[in-house]
Protein backbone atom coordinates (compact mmCIF):
# COMPACT_ATOMS: atom_id res chain seq x y z
CA UNK A 1 0.00 0.00 0.00
CA UNK A 2 2.84 2.52 1.00
CA UNK A 3 4.08 1.60 -2.47
CA UNK A 4 1.48 2.65 -4.62
CA UNK A 5 1.13 6.05 -2.14
CA UNK A 6 4.87 6.58 -2.22
CA UNK A 7 4.65 5.67 -6.54
CA UNK A 8 2.04 8.25 -7.16
CA UNK A 9 4.14 11.19 -5.52
CA UNK A 10 6.60 10.20 -8.01
CA UNK A 11 4.77 9.82 -10.89
CA UNK A 12 4.55 13.39 -12.07
CA UNK A 13 8.76 13.54 -12.24
CA UNK A 14 7.93 10.16 -14.22
CA UNK A 15 5.82 11.54 -16.43
CA UNK A 16 8.46 14.02 -17.54
CA UNK A 17 10.73 11.59 -18.11
CA UNK A 18 8.86 9.59 -19.74
CA UNK A 19 7.54 12.05 -22.02
CA UNK A 20 11.25 12.81 -23.03
CA UNK A 21 11.70 9.19 -23.27
CA UNK A 22 9.28 8.70 -26.21
CA UNK A 23 10.09 12.03 -27.64
CA UNK A 24 13.06 10.46 -28.19
CA UNK A 25 12.06 7.46 -29.40
CA UNK A 26 9.74 9.30 -31.72
CA UNK A 27 11.90 11.45 -33.36
CA UNK A 28 14.43 8.35 -33.86
CA UNK A 29 11.56 6.34 -35.56
CA UNK A 30 10.12 9.47 -37.68
CA UNK A 31 13.88 10.37 -38.96
CA UNK A 32 15.07 6.86 -39.01
CA UNK A 33 12.86 4.86 -40.42
CA UNK A 34 12.73 6.91 -44.15
CA UNK A 35 16.68 7.08 -43.65
CA UNK A 36 16.27 3.16 -43.55
CA UNK A 37 14.14 3.30 -46.50
CA UNK A 38 16.52 5.55 -48.57
CA UNK A 39 19.71 3.15 -47.49
CA UNK A 40 17.86 -0.26 -48.23
CA UNK A 41 18.00 1.40 -52.13
CA UNK A 42 21.15 2.32 -52.05
CA UNK A 43 22.32 -0.84 -50.60
CA UNK A 44 20.95 -2.73 -53.66
CA UNK A 45 22.01 0.03 -56.09
CA UNK A 46 24.35 -0.49 -59.15
CA UNK A 47 27.16 1.99 -58.13
CA UNK A 48 30.09 0.40 -56.20
CA UNK A 49 30.54 3.47 -54.16
CA UNK A 50 26.81 4.27 -53.22
CA UNK A 51 26.50 0.19 -52.06
CA UNK A 52 29.43 0.63 -50.26
CA UNK A 53 28.62 3.49 -48.16
CA UNK A 54 25.54 2.56 -47.62
CA UNK A 55 26.26 -0.87 -46.28
CA UNK A 56 29.35 0.90 -43.98
CA UNK A 57 26.22 2.91 -42.81
CA UNK A 58 23.91 0.01 -41.93
CA UNK A 59 26.49 -2.25 -40.72
CA UNK A 60 28.16 0.25 -37.83
CA UNK A 61 24.35 1.02 -37.11
CA UNK A 62 23.98 -2.38 -36.64
CA UNK A 63 27.52 -3.65 -35.61
CA UNK A 64 28.41 -1.15 -32.72
CA UNK A 65 26.56 -0.92 -29.65
CA UNK A 66 24.34 1.98 -29.22
CA UNK A 67 26.27 3.41 -26.55
CA UNK A 68 29.24 3.45 -28.41
CA UNK A 69 27.61 5.78 -31.31
CA UNK A 70 26.21 7.81 -28.46
CA UNK A 71 29.38 8.36 -26.74
CA UNK A 72 31.21 9.47 -30.25
CA UNK A 73 28.29 11.67 -31.16
CA UNK A 74 28.46 13.12 -27.70
CA UNK A 75 32.09 13.06 -26.35
CA UNK A 76 33.82 12.45 -29.74
CA UNK A 77 32.15 15.02 -32.32
CA UNK A 78 33.93 18.06 -30.03
CA UNK A 79 37.02 17.39 -30.74
CA UNK A 80 36.11 18.09 -34.78
CA UNK A 81 34.31 21.39 -33.25
CA UNK A 82 30.54 20.07 -33.81
CA UNK A 83 28.98 19.87 -30.57
CA UNK A 84 25.39 18.69 -29.67
CA UNK A 85 23.27 18.94 -26.93
CA UNK A 86 22.84 15.89 -24.89
CA UNK A 87 19.10 15.41 -25.75
CA UNK A 88 20.58 15.68 -29.80
CA UNK A 89 22.99 13.53 -29.63
CA UNK A 90 20.68 11.02 -28.26
CA UNK A 91 18.57 11.45 -31.44
CA UNK A 92 21.26 11.48 -33.72
CA UNK A 93 22.57 8.39 -32.20
CA UNK A 94 19.14 6.83 -31.93
CA UNK A 95 18.01 7.47 -35.65
CA UNK A 96 21.40 5.99 -36.77
CA UNK A 97 20.21 2.90 -34.95
CA UNK A 98 16.52 2.79 -36.27
CA UNK A 99 17.75 4.06 -39.90
CA UNK A 100 20.31 1.10 -39.83
CA UNK A 101 18.25 -1.86 -38.58
CA UNK A 102 14.60 -0.44 -40.16
CA UNK A 103 16.90 -0.47 -43.58
CA UNK A 104 17.56 -4.41 -43.19
CA UNK A 105 13.84 -5.31 -42.45
CA UNK A 106 12.83 -3.11 -45.26
CA UNK A 107 14.97 -4.50 -47.37
CA UNK A 108 14.18 -8.35 -47.03
CA UNK A 109 10.51 -6.88 -47.34
CA UNK A 110 11.08 -5.52 -50.53
CA UNK A 111 13.14 -8.79 -51.51
CA UNK A 112 10.58 -11.03 -50.60
CA UNK A 113 7.99 -9.59 -53.51
CA UNK A 114 7.75 -11.72 -55.74
CA UNK A 115 9.71 -12.00 -59.25
CA UNK A 116 6.43 -12.23 -60.94
CA UNK A 117 4.88 -9.03 -59.76
CA UNK A 118 8.00 -7.02 -61.18
CA UNK A 119 7.57 -8.98 -64.90
CA UNK A 120 3.57 -8.47 -64.61
CA UNK A 121 4.88 -4.72 -64.57
CA UNK A 122 7.41 -4.68 -66.83
CA UNK A 123 4.83 -6.44 -69.41
CA UNK A 124 2.44 -4.00 -68.87
CA UNK A 125 5.61 -1.14 -70.05
CA UNK A 126 5.17 0.74 -66.76
CA UNK A 127 8.34 3.14 -65.78
CA UNK A 128 10.76 2.18 -63.54
CA UNK A 129 9.62 4.80 -61.05
CA UNK A 130 6.13 3.60 -60.64
CA UNK A 131 6.89 -0.45 -60.73
CA UNK A 132 9.00 0.45 -57.71
CA UNK A 133 6.41 3.22 -55.51
CA UNK A 134 3.73 1.47 -56.53
CA UNK A 135 4.16 -1.90 -56.46
CA UNK A 136 7.25 -3.31 -55.12
CA UNK A 137 7.03 -0.68 -52.38
CA UNK A 138 3.70 -0.99 -51.35
CA UNK A 139 3.80 -4.90 -50.75
CA UNK A 140 7.74 -4.84 -49.10
CA UNK A 141 6.58 -2.35 -46.92
CA UNK A 142 3.34 -4.32 -45.81
CA UNK A 143 5.29 -7.70 -44.93
CA UNK A 144 8.13 -5.27 -43.37
CA UNK A 145 5.52 -4.11 -40.71
CA UNK A 146 5.67 -6.33 -37.63
CA UNK A 147 9.86 -6.06 -37.74
CA UNK A 148 9.23 -2.16 -38.14
CA UNK A 149 7.42 -2.00 -35.05
CA UNK A 150 9.89 -4.28 -33.28
CA UNK A 151 12.42 -1.81 -33.86
CA UNK A 152 10.35 0.46 -33.13
CA UNK A 153 9.95 -1.06 -29.46
CA UNK A 154 13.65 -1.62 -29.34
CA UNK A 155 14.11 2.31 -30.12
CA UNK A 156 11.98 2.98 -27.01
CA UNK A 157 13.55 0.45 -24.56
CA UNK A 158 17.15 2.27 -26.30
CA UNK A 159 16.46 5.76 -25.26
CA UNK A 160 17.07 4.37 -21.55
CA UNK A 161 20.92 4.96 -22.86
CA UNK A 162 20.63 8.79 -22.82
CA UNK A 163 20.53 8.44 -19.09
CA UNK A 164 24.50 8.19 -19.79
CA UNK A 165 24.71 11.58 -21.38
CA UNK A 166 22.76 12.75 -18.42
CA UNK A 167 19.40 13.39 -20.79
CA UNK A 168 16.56 13.74 -18.53
CA UNK A 169 14.81 11.24 -19.48
CA UNK A 170 13.09 7.81 -17.72
CA UNK A 171 16.10 6.40 -16.18
CA UNK A 172 17.50 9.72 -15.21
CA UNK A 173 14.17 10.75 -13.60
CA UNK A 174 13.96 7.68 -11.85
CA UNK A 175 17.65 7.95 -10.74
CA UNK A 176 17.11 11.45 -9.24
CA UNK A 177 14.19 10.48 -7.28
CA UNK A 178 15.61 7.46 -6.20
CA UNK A 179 19.26 9.15 -4.78
CA UNK A 180 16.69 11.40 -2.29
CA UNK A 181 16.27 9.23 -0.56
CA UNK A 182 17.44 5.76 -1.70
CA UNK A 183 14.02 4.10 -2.58
CA UNK A 184 16.05 2.38 -5.36
CA UNK A 185 13.83 -1.05 -5.03
CA UNK A 186 10.75 0.81 -5.17
CA UNK A 187 11.85 3.60 -8.07
CA UNK A 188 13.67 1.34 -10.64
CA UNK A 189 10.43 -1.19 -10.49
CA UNK A 190 8.30 2.08 -11.20
CA UNK A 191 10.38 2.45 -14.22
CA UNK A 192 10.45 -0.70 -15.21
CA UNK A 193 6.70 -0.78 -15.15
CA UNK A 194 6.71 2.20 -17.13
CA UNK A 195 8.61 1.20 -19.67
CA UNK A 196 6.67 -2.24 -20.14
CA UNK A 197 3.37 0.00 -19.94
CA UNK A 198 4.09 0.97 -23.46
CA UNK A 199 6.20 -2.14 -24.43
CA UNK A 200 3.83 -4.55 -24.06
CA UNK A 201 0.66 -3.59 -25.10
CA UNK A 202 2.94 -2.24 -28.46
CA UNK A 203 4.26 -6.04 -28.73
CA UNK A 204 0.47 -7.01 -28.68
CA UNK A 205 -0.07 -4.89 -31.17
CA UNK A 206 2.36 -6.27 -33.53
CA UNK A 207 1.46 -9.95 -32.85
CA UNK A 208 -1.94 -8.99 -33.89
CA UNK A 209 -0.50 -7.50 -37.51
CA UNK A 210 1.93 -10.85 -37.72
CA UNK A 211 -0.78 -12.41 -37.65
CA UNK A 212 -3.26 -10.57 -39.85
CA UNK A 213 -0.50 -10.69 -42.45
CA UNK A 214 -0.16 -14.20 -42.09
CA UNK A 215 -3.40 -14.83 -43.21
CA UNK A 216 -3.87 -12.18 -45.97
CA UNK A 217 -0.49 -13.91 -47.70
CA UNK B 1 -19.81 -5.20 -78.68
CA UNK B 2 -16.24 -7.43 -79.20
CA UNK B 3 -13.63 -7.37 -76.72
CA UNK B 4 -10.98 -5.72 -78.70
CA UNK B 5 -13.64 -3.29 -80.04
CA UNK B 6 -14.25 -1.74 -76.49
CA UNK B 7 -11.94 0.34 -76.91
CA UNK B 8 -12.22 3.98 -77.43
CA UNK B 9 -14.29 3.73 -79.88
CA UNK B 10 -11.15 2.63 -81.99
CA UNK B 11 -10.07 -0.54 -82.73
CA UNK B 12 -6.41 -1.23 -81.87
CA UNK B 13 -4.30 -1.90 -85.32
CA UNK B 14 -3.76 -5.90 -86.01
CA UNK B 15 -0.64 -6.13 -86.08
CA UNK B 16 1.84 -9.59 -86.74
CA UNK B 17 5.14 -10.03 -85.62
CA UNK B 18 8.68 -11.29 -87.01
CA UNK B 19 10.87 -12.87 -84.87
CA UNK B 20 14.46 -14.27 -86.47
CA UNK B 21 17.31 -16.08 -85.23
CA UNK B 22 16.35 -15.42 -81.68
CA UNK B 23 19.42 -17.20 -79.41
CA UNK B 24 18.84 -17.41 -75.91
CA UNK B 25 22.07 -18.41 -73.66
CA UNK B 26 21.91 -18.88 -69.70
CA UNK B 27 25.91 -19.30 -69.55
CA UNK B 28 27.22 -22.54 -71.28
CA UNK B 29 23.19 -23.63 -71.47
CA UNK B 30 21.55 -22.62 -74.52
CA UNK B 31 18.39 -22.67 -74.30
CA UNK B 32 17.04 -20.85 -77.35
CA UNK B 33 18.81 -22.14 -80.65
CA UNK B 34 18.46 -19.21 -84.02
CA UNK B 35 14.71 -19.62 -83.49
CA UNK B 36 12.21 -18.09 -86.29
CA UNK B 37 9.06 -17.53 -86.23
CA UNK B 38 6.12 -15.08 -88.36
CA UNK B 39 2.89 -14.63 -87.14
CA UNK B 40 0.20 -13.35 -89.58
CA UNK B 41 -1.53 -10.32 -88.26
CA UNK B 42 -5.45 -11.89 -86.48
CA UNK B 43 -4.30 -15.10 -86.17
CA UNK B 44 -3.58 -17.56 -83.56
CA UNK B 45 -0.20 -19.26 -83.09
CA UNK B 46 -0.12 -22.66 -80.50
CA UNK B 47 3.14 -23.10 -79.09
CA UNK B 48 3.39 -26.57 -77.81
CA UNK B 49 6.26 -28.85 -76.45
CA UNK B 50 7.45 -30.71 -73.74
CA UNK B 51 8.83 -29.17 -70.39
CA UNK B 52 11.84 -27.67 -70.89
CA UNK B 53 11.99 -27.41 -74.29
CA UNK B 54 11.87 -23.65 -74.52
CA UNK B 55 8.68 -22.33 -74.62
CA UNK B 56 8.41 -19.70 -71.57
CA UNK B 57 11.96 -18.35 -72.77
CA UNK B 58 10.80 -18.20 -76.25
CA UNK B 59 7.52 -16.28 -75.51
CA UNK B 60 9.05 -13.87 -73.17
CA UNK B 61 11.53 -13.07 -75.44
CA UNK B 62 9.00 -11.44 -77.77
CA UNK B 63 8.15 -8.38 -75.03
CA UNK B 64 11.79 -8.73 -73.92
CA UNK B 65 11.46 -10.11 -70.13
CA UNK B 66 13.96 -11.61 -71.56
CA UNK B 67 16.91 -10.28 -73.23
CA UNK B 68 18.07 -13.27 -76.17
CA UNK B 69 21.82 -12.71 -77.41
CA UNK B 70 20.74 -12.49 -81.01
CA UNK B 71 18.41 -12.09 -83.23
CA UNK B 72 15.38 -9.40 -84.56
CA UNK B 73 11.99 -8.80 -83.27
CA UNK B 74 9.93 -7.23 -85.33
CA UNK B 75 6.44 -5.75 -84.28
CA UNK B 76 4.88 -3.15 -87.04
CA UNK B 77 7.29 -0.22 -88.04
CA UNK B 78 9.85 -1.57 -84.88
CA UNK B 79 12.37 -3.39 -85.54
CA UNK B 80 14.34 -4.58 -82.28
CA UNK B 81 17.48 -6.07 -81.94
CA UNK B 82 18.11 -7.03 -78.54
CA UNK B 83 21.42 -8.43 -78.97
CA UNK B 84 22.30 -4.68 -79.50
CA UNK B 85 21.36 -2.22 -77.19
CA UNK B 86 17.42 -1.45 -76.73
CA UNK B 87 15.94 2.42 -76.36
CA UNK B 88 13.60 3.17 -74.20
CA UNK B 89 11.36 4.62 -76.41
CA UNK B 90 11.38 1.56 -78.41
CA UNK B 91 11.09 -0.99 -75.24
CA UNK B 92 8.28 1.07 -74.47
CA UNK B 93 6.69 1.12 -77.41
CA UNK B 94 7.04 -2.90 -77.88
CA UNK B 95 5.72 -3.47 -74.58
CA UNK B 96 2.62 -1.05 -75.26
CA UNK B 97 1.95 -3.18 -78.26
CA UNK B 98 2.12 -6.44 -76.79
CA UNK B 99 0.51 -7.95 -73.64
CA UNK B 100 0.98 -10.55 -71.67
CA UNK B 101 -1.03 -13.36 -69.57
CA UNK B 102 0.76 -15.48 -66.96
CA UNK B 103 0.67 -18.46 -65.66
CA UNK B 104 0.29 -17.16 -62.02
CA UNK B 105 -1.64 -14.58 -63.25
CA UNK B 106 0.55 -12.04 -61.32
CA UNK B 107 -2.35 -9.12 -60.49
CA UNK B 108 -1.20 -6.65 -57.63
CA UNK B 109 -2.41 -8.14 -54.83
CA UNK B 110 -2.51 -4.42 -53.23
CA UNK B 111 -4.89 -3.27 -55.25
CA UNK B 112 -8.56 -3.82 -56.01
CA UNK B 113 -9.49 -5.70 -59.59
CA UNK B 114 -10.77 -1.97 -60.84
CA UNK B 115 -7.08 -0.27 -59.71
CA UNK B 116 -5.24 -3.28 -61.28
CA UNK B 117 -6.70 -2.71 -64.62
CA UNK B 118 -6.92 0.67 -64.35
CA UNK B 119 -3.55 2.22 -62.90
CA UNK B 120 -1.38 0.63 -66.09
CA UNK B 121 -3.94 2.72 -67.87
CA UNK B 122 -3.55 5.93 -66.41
CA UNK B 123 0.82 5.69 -66.04
CA UNK B 124 1.02 3.86 -69.51
CA UNK B 125 -1.48 5.65 -71.65
CA UNK B 126 -2.02 8.60 -69.78
CA UNK B 127 -5.41 8.04 -69.73
CA UNK B 128 -7.49 10.33 -66.85
CA UNK B 129 -8.31 8.43 -63.86
CA UNK B 130 -12.34 7.95 -64.98
CA UNK B 131 -11.69 7.17 -68.65
CA UNK B 132 -9.18 4.20 -67.14
CA UNK B 133 -12.34 3.36 -64.73
CA UNK B 134 -15.11 3.61 -67.57
CA UNK B 135 -12.81 1.46 -69.75
CA UNK B 136 -11.81 -1.31 -66.78
CA UNK B 137 -15.46 -1.80 -66.13
CA UNK B 138 -16.64 -2.49 -69.70
CA UNK B 139 -13.47 -4.82 -70.00
CA UNK B 140 -14.53 -6.35 -66.38
CA UNK B 141 -18.25 -6.66 -67.02
CA UNK B 142 -17.11 -8.15 -70.85
CA UNK B 143 -15.05 -10.78 -68.52
CA UNK B 144 -17.99 -11.53 -66.63
CA UNK B 145 -16.66 -10.23 -62.84
CA UNK B 146 -18.12 -6.72 -63.09
CA UNK B 147 -19.04 -7.65 -59.46
CA UNK B 148 -15.85 -8.18 -58.58
CA UNK B 149 -14.35 -4.74 -59.25
CA UNK B 150 -14.04 -3.48 -55.80
CA UNK B 151 -12.66 -6.88 -54.42
CA UNK B 152 -8.70 -7.50 -54.31
CA UNK B 153 -7.23 -10.28 -56.04
CA UNK B 154 -7.12 -12.35 -52.51
CA UNK B 155 -11.00 -12.45 -52.57
CA UNK B 156 -11.06 -13.91 -56.10
CA UNK B 157 -10.79 -17.60 -57.59
CA UNK B 158 -7.81 -18.57 -59.86
CA UNK B 159 -9.97 -18.15 -63.04
CA UNK B 160 -11.65 -15.07 -61.68
CA UNK B 161 -8.10 -13.49 -61.73
CA UNK B 162 -7.27 -14.58 -64.53
CA UNK B 163 -9.64 -12.95 -66.58
CA UNK B 164 -8.93 -10.10 -64.78
CA UNK B 165 -5.74 -10.20 -66.01
CA UNK B 166 -6.48 -11.04 -69.18
CA UNK B 167 -8.88 -7.23 -68.87
CA UNK B 168 -5.60 -5.74 -67.53
CA UNK B 169 -3.64 -6.57 -70.31
CA UNK B 170 -6.68 -5.68 -72.87
CA UNK B 171 -7.13 -2.05 -70.97
CA UNK B 172 -3.65 -1.31 -72.60
CA UNK B 173 -5.09 -1.75 -76.60
CA UNK B 174 -2.41 -4.16 -77.50
CA UNK B 175 -2.16 -5.46 -80.78
CA UNK B 176 -0.73 -8.75 -79.70
CA UNK B 177 -1.17 -11.25 -76.45
CA UNK B 178 0.88 -13.53 -75.36
CA UNK B 179 -0.48 -16.16 -72.94
CA UNK B 180 1.67 -18.40 -70.93
CA UNK B 181 -0.06 -21.43 -70.07
CA UNK B 182 -2.86 -19.46 -68.70
CA UNK B 183 -4.86 -22.29 -67.27
CA UNK B 184 -2.26 -24.47 -66.05
CA UNK B 185 -3.11 -23.11 -62.66
CA UNK B 186 -6.54 -24.11 -62.87
CA UNK B 187 -9.18 -27.25 -62.14
CA UNK B 188 -9.78 -27.90 -65.55
CA UNK B 189 -13.20 -26.35 -64.81
CA UNK B 190 -12.35 -23.29 -64.39
CA UNK B 191 -9.93 -23.06 -67.06
CA UNK B 192 -12.83 -23.29 -69.37
CA UNK B 193 -13.60 -19.50 -68.32
CA UNK B 194 -10.70 -18.66 -69.51
CA UNK B 195 -10.35 -20.35 -72.33
CA UNK B 196 -13.88 -19.24 -73.30
CA UNK B 197 -12.58 -15.38 -72.78
CA UNK B 198 -9.77 -16.54 -75.07
CA UNK B 199 -11.74 -17.62 -77.52
CA UNK B 200 -13.79 -14.46 -78.07
CA UNK B 201 -10.36 -12.73 -78.22
CA UNK B 202 -9.41 -14.75 -81.18
CA UNK B 203 -12.57 -15.03 -83.02
CA UNK B 204 -12.39 -10.99 -82.73
CA UNK B 205 -9.43 -11.00 -84.30
CA UNK B 206 -6.87 -10.58 -81.97
CA UNK B 207 -3.11 -11.69 -82.63
CA UNK B 208 -2.39 -14.20 -79.99
CA UNK B 209 0.61 -16.81 -78.94
CA UNK B 210 -0.68 -19.32 -76.80
CA UNK B 211 1.27 -21.42 -75.15
CA UNK B 212 -0.70 -24.25 -73.93
CA UNK B 213 -0.79 -28.19 -73.32
CA UNK B 214 -4.69 -28.00 -73.76
CA UNK B 215 -4.76 -30.23 -76.85
CA UNK B 216 -8.70 -29.33 -77.92
CA UNK B 217 -7.89 -25.23 -77.45
CA UNK B 218 -5.02 -25.40 -79.99
CA UNK B 219 -6.87 -27.58 -82.28
CA UNK B 220 -10.43 -25.88 -82.38
CA UNK B 221 -8.65 -22.19 -82.04
CA UNK B 222 -5.54 -21.86 -83.09
CA UNK B 223 -4.55 -21.08 -86.88
CA UNK B 224 -0.90 -22.37 -86.76
CA UNK B 225 0.53 -24.92 -84.24
CA UNK B 226 4.02 -25.12 -83.38
CA UNK B 227 5.66 -27.82 -81.78
CA UNK B 228 9.09 -26.57 -79.96
CA UNK B 229 11.53 -29.27 -78.73
CA UNK B 230 15.53 -29.13 -77.22
CA UNK B 231 15.90 -25.67 -77.86
CA UNK B 232 14.23 -25.33 -81.62
CA UNK B 233 10.99 -25.30 -83.04
CA UNK B 234 11.10 -28.38 -85.00
CA UNK B 235 7.17 -28.54 -86.54
CA UNK B 236 4.91 -26.41 -87.04
CA UNK B 237 1.69 -26.02 -89.49
CA UNK B 238 -2.04 -26.54 -89.68
CA UNK B 239 -3.21 -27.79 -86.36
CA UNK B 240 -4.98 -30.38 -86.92
CA UNK B 241 -2.44 -32.08 -89.75
CA UNK B 242 0.10 -31.90 -87.19
CA UNK B 243 -1.86 -33.85 -84.96
CA UNK B 244 -2.95 -36.37 -87.00
CA UNK B 245 -0.07 -37.01 -88.85
CA UNK B 246 2.82 -35.28 -87.20
CA UNK B 247 6.12 -35.44 -89.40
CA UNK B 248 8.67 -35.88 -87.02
CA UNK B 249 9.15 -38.73 -84.49
CA UNK B 250 9.77 -36.27 -81.56
CA UNK B 251 5.98 -34.72 -82.32
CA UNK B 252 4.82 -37.84 -82.48
CA UNK B 253 6.39 -39.26 -78.85
CA UNK B 254 5.26 -35.56 -77.63
CA UNK B 255 1.66 -35.67 -78.85
CA UNK B 256 0.99 -39.90 -77.70
CA UNK B 257 2.56 -38.86 -74.03
CA UNK B 258 0.06 -35.33 -74.04
CA UNK B 259 -2.93 -37.07 -75.86
CA UNK B 260 -2.82 -40.39 -73.21
CA UNK B 261 -2.91 -38.03 -70.13
N1 LIG C 1 16.67 -17.81 -65.53
C1 LIG C 1 17.16 -19.00 -65.97
N2 LIG C 1 18.42 -19.36 -65.69
C2 LIG C 1 18.93 -20.53 -66.14
N3 LIG C 1 18.24 -21.40 -66.87
C3 LIG C 1 16.97 -21.11 -67.17
C4 LIG C 1 16.36 -19.89 -66.75
N4 LIG C 1 15.09 -19.87 -67.23
C5 LIG C 1 14.92 -21.01 -67.90
N5 LIG C 1 16.04 -21.76 -67.88
C6 LIG C 1 16.22 -23.05 -68.53
O1 LIG C 1 15.83 -22.93 -69.86
C7 LIG C 1 15.19 -24.10 -70.32
C8 LIG C 1 13.87 -23.75 -70.96
O2 LIG C 1 12.99 -23.26 -69.97
P1 LIG C 1 11.53 -22.78 -70.31
O3 LIG C 1 10.94 -22.32 -69.04
O4 LIG C 1 11.57 -21.83 -71.43
O5 LIG C 1 10.85 -24.13 -70.77
P2 LIG C 1 9.33 -24.42 -71.09
O6 LIG C 1 9.31 -25.01 -72.44
O7 LIG C 1 8.51 -23.22 -70.85
O8 LIG C 1 8.98 -25.54 -70.03
P3 LIG C 1 7.64 -25.76 -69.18
O9 LIG C 1 6.67 -26.49 -70.06
O10 LIG C 1 8.09 -26.61 -68.04
O11 LIG C 1 7.14 -24.43 -68.74
C9 LIG C 1 15.06 -25.03 -69.12
O12 LIG C 1 16.06 -26.02 -69.22
C10 LIG C 1 15.32 -24.13 -67.95
O13 LIG C 1 15.95 -24.83 -66.93
MG1 LIG D 1 7.00 -22.64 -69.43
Amino acid sequence: MTWLTEWAGYLPQMMSGLSVSLLIAGVSIVAGYPLGLILSVMVSAKNLAVRTLALAVVEIGRGAPALVILYLFYYGLPKFGIAFESITAACLALIWNSAAYSSEIMRAGIQSVGRGQLEASNALGLAQRHTFFRVVLPQGLRSAIPGLMGVAIQMFQGTSLAYAIAVPELMKSAYNIGSQDFNYLQIFTLAGLCYAAISMPATWITVFFEKRLARHA
Amino acid sequence: MTLSEIADGKLAPRLGIKLDNISKRYGDNTVLDDVSLHVEPGTVTALIGPSGAGKSTFLRCINLLERPDSGTIQVDQHTIEPGKDVNSRDLAALRRTVGMVFQSFNLFPHMSALKNISFPQQKVLGRSKDEADERSMQLLERVGLKEKAHQHPGRCSGGQQQRIAIARALALDPSIMLFDEPTSALDPEVGLEVLAVMRELAADGMTMIVVTHEMQFARDVSDTLVVMADCRIIEQGDPRAIMSDPQEARTRRFLRAVLER
